[in-house]
């Protein structure tokens, strides 16, 4: 499912490792190299995400953001930096930009970051049915409860909240950061595998006196709940 | 000068003051002198006559009192007894009553001023009182002049002070130049002199010595920083570089690919070293106070316990969380204080899991929030703390997890940040490691 991504970047080198990356993937890629360009280039909403450098010529990624929701443009935004501390972030996603992704990055977080958003933007739900269905996965937010098969699988309060965060992310990769970050709501970098055990130990609840496995670790990037 | 040109100002104005004042008491007092004589030869005449007024008149005219006039002035104003002389001049007349004049009395043929009073007698003539204004224009120069002498000495020492003090005050301006002049040209360990006087000049050398200090801790931080950072992030750049090498050398694909994962994994421990370091430099300068609100503390030591519990499990531990006491609204910086904690729970992982529990509690006792873990391990021995809470300080040299080693540093310095300190004490046995925060809003930044 192709989307329409833009661009904006005035490094040379991150900008083409971008543009490749994402062209492989099957998007449609716009790519400019200014803020005020970038500006001009979003306000008619017809992209599905925005990828903005935070430091830009002629006007800077926040800004751009800025303007944009000022416009009432509500295209996804991710923000890009080389400016990494806690303080950075959090300033960088006050104004509008809904994710923030410090450089250097790897492309398969970045990748699952996008997917994210563009779920984001997709998921209107229209049906009356707050369920989430994932496989043989039955899971009632209103309730709190998750079932699989004809099991009732029982969970703690966090659990559930990262099985659904899965859930609602299913068949895409999910990065550690992104459940410290959604999950959470921590903006910090652990050193250890915090999230990693929390994860298995989800996985095992999911997962025993089942054939199939639900909960995957995908390589060098993270997580994805699918068959 | 502006001394100078004050009392100058004022002298003038002191002096106009009192020449106004001067002149009009004596012009009255003459005035009344003058009627009051008038007046007196007025009765003497209509009781006694004009011999009765001549005999008056000699008596008026005393050699004793030169100033007196008195006179009978005929039908044209000329002296027929007595001893005034006077000619009225353009605009004056003869007329009853009381003028200023310009008389001369007999004896003396230059006019003087005075006081001139005439009254109508019969037949056309008229009875002529005067007093010379000799003693209020005597009076009148006297003062002039000492007023004179008094605008010249107080223009001396308002000149004088002027000096002075522009020298005092140049003095202590220069003196703070000079001293900014040399710190401007790079030596930092400069500072304003004092000399006790207690005084404004005082005060500002004081603050700006303090200011100087600050400025000195953050740039030998800085100096210590950079120093640090090249020297310490030699060994992970070895490593990393040894890895590039077998690489290299590799003999299988699969082999390669080995060495290329454990190549990234060293690169992200770099960033995230390099990255806590950039983090300990911006908290040190206190700008993430800007981002503080108020939050639940006690939820905050809640939601870390309960995140770093399965990986305690894993590691053999069991973790729990303590909360004690009541009122844990803290304004301060919720994601900084969250990272403080992890490191404190990661390094009683790292450390003190032997001991089995490993507690994070949230205390609040009077005016203090504490945050902090116990642990049951080693601890850390009372002349070590100090060094364990420096930069790169690691207590053993084993393998980093991407920046352990600032771990306790940047627990420290977001401490700072919300005006408490981070605490190591002995938990006979183990460690309590805590950030001893203020709660009385001294947290918040202006």
């Amino acid at each position: 499912m192709g989307r329409k991504i833009l661009i904006i970047e005035d490094d040379r080198e991150t900008a083409s490792y971008l543009v490749r990356g994402l062209t492989e993937e099957g998007h449609s890629i716009e790519h400019v190299t200014d803020g005020q360009d970038g500006l001009f280039r979003a306000s008619d909403g017809s992209f599905d995400l925005i990828i903005a450098d935070r430091m830009l010529p002629k006007l800077d990624g926040l800004s751009v953001v800025r303007a944009l929701r000022a416009a009432k443009v509500a295209t996804p935004v991710l923000i890009l930096s080389a400016l990494a501390t806690v303080g950075d972030r959090i300033e960088g996603l006050e104004g509008g930009s809904d994710d923030y992704l410090v450089k250097p990055f790897s492309f398969a977080e970045l990748l699952a970051r996008a997917h994210a958003l563009f779920r984001r933007s997709d998921a209107r739900p229209t049906t009356a049915d707050p369920r989430i269905i994932v496989e043989d996965l039955e899971i009632d937010p209103l309730s709190r409860s998750v079932r699989r098969g004809d099991r009732k699988i029982e969970l703690k309060p966090r659990e559930y909240l990262l099985l659904e965060y899965f859930a609602r992310n299913a068949g895409k990769v999910v990065t550690r950061t992104m459940l410290l970050e959604q999950v959470w709501d921590y903006h910090f970098d652990p050193g250890t595998n915090v999230i990693d055990v929390h994860v298995s130990r989800l996985r095992r609840k999911l997962e025993e006196g089942f054939d199939q496995p639900l909960l995957r670790t995908v390589r060098g990037a993270g997580y994805m709940l699918s068959a | 000068m502006l001394a100078g040109l004050l009392a100058l100002a004022t002298n003038l104005a002191l002096i106009g003051f009192i020449q106004w004042r001067t002149y009009d008491e004596s012009e009255s007092t003459l005035r009344r002198q003058v009627t009051q004589q008038a007046h007196v030869l007025a009765d003497v005449f209509h009781s006694g006559g004009r011999d009765a007024l001549e005999d008056a008149i000699d008596d008026t005219l005393d050699p004793d009192d030169p100033q007196a006039g008195a006179a009978i002035l005929d039908r044209g104003g000329h002296l027929d007894y007595g001893n005034i002389n006077y000619v009225p001049g353009p605009g004056e007349s003869f007329g009853q009553g009381y003028r200023p004049a310009l008389i001369s009395l007999q004896g003396s043929a230059t006019p003087h001023e005075a006081g001139l009073y005439l009254q109508r007698m019969p037949h056309g003539a008229w009875l002529a009182n005067a007093r010379i204004a000799g003693e209020g224009l005597a009076l009148r120069n006297t003062l002039q002049r000492s007023l004179l002498v008094g605008i010249a000495l107080s223009l001396l020492l308002g000149i004088a002070c002027g000096l002075v003090v522009a020298r005092y005050v140049g003095q202590r301006v220069r003196a703070i130049g000079e001293v900014a002049a040399r710190i401007g040209g790079g030596d930092l360990d400069q500072r304003v002199p004092l000399n006790r006087s207690g005084d404004a000049f005082e005060g500002l050398a004081l603050q700006i010595n303090a200011m100087l200090d600050r400025i000195g801790t953050l740039m030998g931080e800085l100096r210590m920083l950079t120093d640090t950072l090249a020297h310490d992030l030699r060994s992970p750049l070895g490593r990393l570089r040894a890895a590039a090498d077998a690489a290299i050398g590799a003999d299988s694909a699969e082999e390669r690919d080995q060495f290329l994962s454990n190549i990234l994994q060293q690169c992200d421990s770099l960033m995230r070293i390099l990255t806590t370091i950039l983090e300990i430099a911006r908290t040190e300068s206190f700008a993430s106070r800007k981002q503080f609100a108020s939050f639940d503390a006690a939820s905050l030591g809640a939601e870390l316990a309960e995140m770093y519990e399965p990986l305690a499990e894993e590691a053999g531990a069991r973790l729990t969380f303590e909360q004690s006491g009541s009122g844990f609204a803290l304004n301060g910086h919720r994601q900084l204080l969250a990272q403080a904690l992890s490191n404190l729970i990661e390094n009683a992982l790292n450390h003190g899991r032997a001991g089995k529990q490993i507690t994070v509690f949230t205390k609040r006792s009077g005016d203090y929030l504490s945050l902090g873990v116990r642990d049951r391990g080693p601890g850390v021995p009372a002349d070590r703390r100090e060094q364990a809470c420096q930069r790169f300080g690691r207590l053993d040299s084993s393998r980093t997890s991407g920046g352990a080693g600032l771990g306790l540093t940047l627990a420290r310095s977001i401490a700072h940040l919300h005006a408490g300190e981070l605490v190591l004490d002995d938990a006979k046995p183990g460690l309590i490691a805590s950030l001893e925060l203020p709660i009385t809003g001294e947290a918040t930044f202006d």
